[in-house]
């Protein structure tokens, strides 16, 4: 079926760490079109929200894909939900709608494919936008703190889950990546 | 969804390149016109245009979708307005063809699945 270049979207994917930001643009339906980790030092809030600001202004993304703070299974602090708002209102000011999708949803998407953890997770997505591949950080020991790399993973599975038809598109893509494995 | 002025940091991020390492490539001083490049802030020559493709091995026209998208849309716009003006005067049937071609050429569709 033909459809006209505009039905696409251009996502921004967006999940702040404890000292920056991870972020994805994502062109539907898989381009990959930018991604990276943003470090702060001082003001990380502000910092944060002025380098959102930036890529927004720059890339011109039709939506911005957040974490859902407000589901019941989210374990943000509260720095970072407020972060989060900020983000979205950061979005709405811009003119750029916001979207928030639990984490919760992402896990669940995982897990009905046997994908239980977010190493996992961040392998298929690897093996499927090898540009990512120098990101992915080695396998998490139980007693070391989750790598800020893994934001950049994350961003890219809100996007990919945010896209089209959300979490079936996730359970999909990561069934097709698994075949492959 | 309007494309970006150029996906030249996409690519150059892909080829797994630092913006140092392209302008060494390119043969230009610092990477300070790379960034520019890459945040549309300075337009690339013709010839850096087309060092650009043989470094990243992508069509000038991937590279700077954007630009294409625009080059193109005003094109087919002055087409269409010489082919409407020379029909009036029973121009050259192959010259009519052409501008007709050039009109109906449609990189603007593409084969997607539709959004939910």
């Amino acid at each position: 079926m033909k459809l006209r270049r505009y039905a696409r979207k251009r996502i921004l994917a967006v999940d702040p760490t404890h000292r920056g930001f991870g972020y994805v643009v994502l062109e539907e339906p898989d381009r990959l079109v930018d991604w990276g980790l943003c470090l702060v030092r001082s003001r990380k809030e502000v910092a944060t929200l002025v380098r959102v600001r930036r890529l927004i202004r720059h890339l011109e993304p039709e939506v911005v894909v957040v974490e859902d703070t407000r589901h019941p299974g989210c374990r943000r602090g509260q720095r970072v939900r407020d972060l989060l708002d900020g983000i979205a209102a950061a979005a709405a000011e811009l003119g750029v709608a916001s979207s928030r999708i639990p984490a919760a949803e992402v896990r669940q998407s995982a897990a009905t494919i046997g994908v239980t953890n977010k190493d996992a997770v961040a392998k298929l997505l690897s093996a499927r936008f090898p540009e990512l591949e120098p990101l992915l950080p080695p396998r998490r020991k139980t007693w070391v703190s989750e790598d800020e790399r893994m934001a950049v993973f994350d961003s890219i599975a809100l996007a990919i889950a945010f896209s089209k038809v959300g979490a079936i598109t996730m359970i999909r893509t990561l069934t097709t990546l698994k075949r492959y494995e | 969804m309007k494309a970006l002025e150029n996906y030249l940091r996409m690519y150059r991020k892909r080829a797994g390149l630092t913006q140092s390492e392209l302008a060494y490539l390119l043969g230009v001083q610092s990477s300070g016109k790379i960034s520019r490049y890459e945040r549309f802030a300075r337009r690339p020559t013709l010839e850096t245009a087309l060092a650009f493709e043989v470094i990243l091995g992508v069509p000038i026209r991937d590279l700077f979708e954007g630009v294409n998208e625009d080059v193109e849309h005003e094109v087919k716009k002055r087409a269409r307005r010489l082919r409407r003006r020379l029909a009036q005067r029973q121009a050259h049937k192959r010259k009519l063809a052409v501008l007709a071609a050039i009109v109906s050429r449609s990189s603007d569709e593409v084969m997607y699945e539709p959004l939910r």
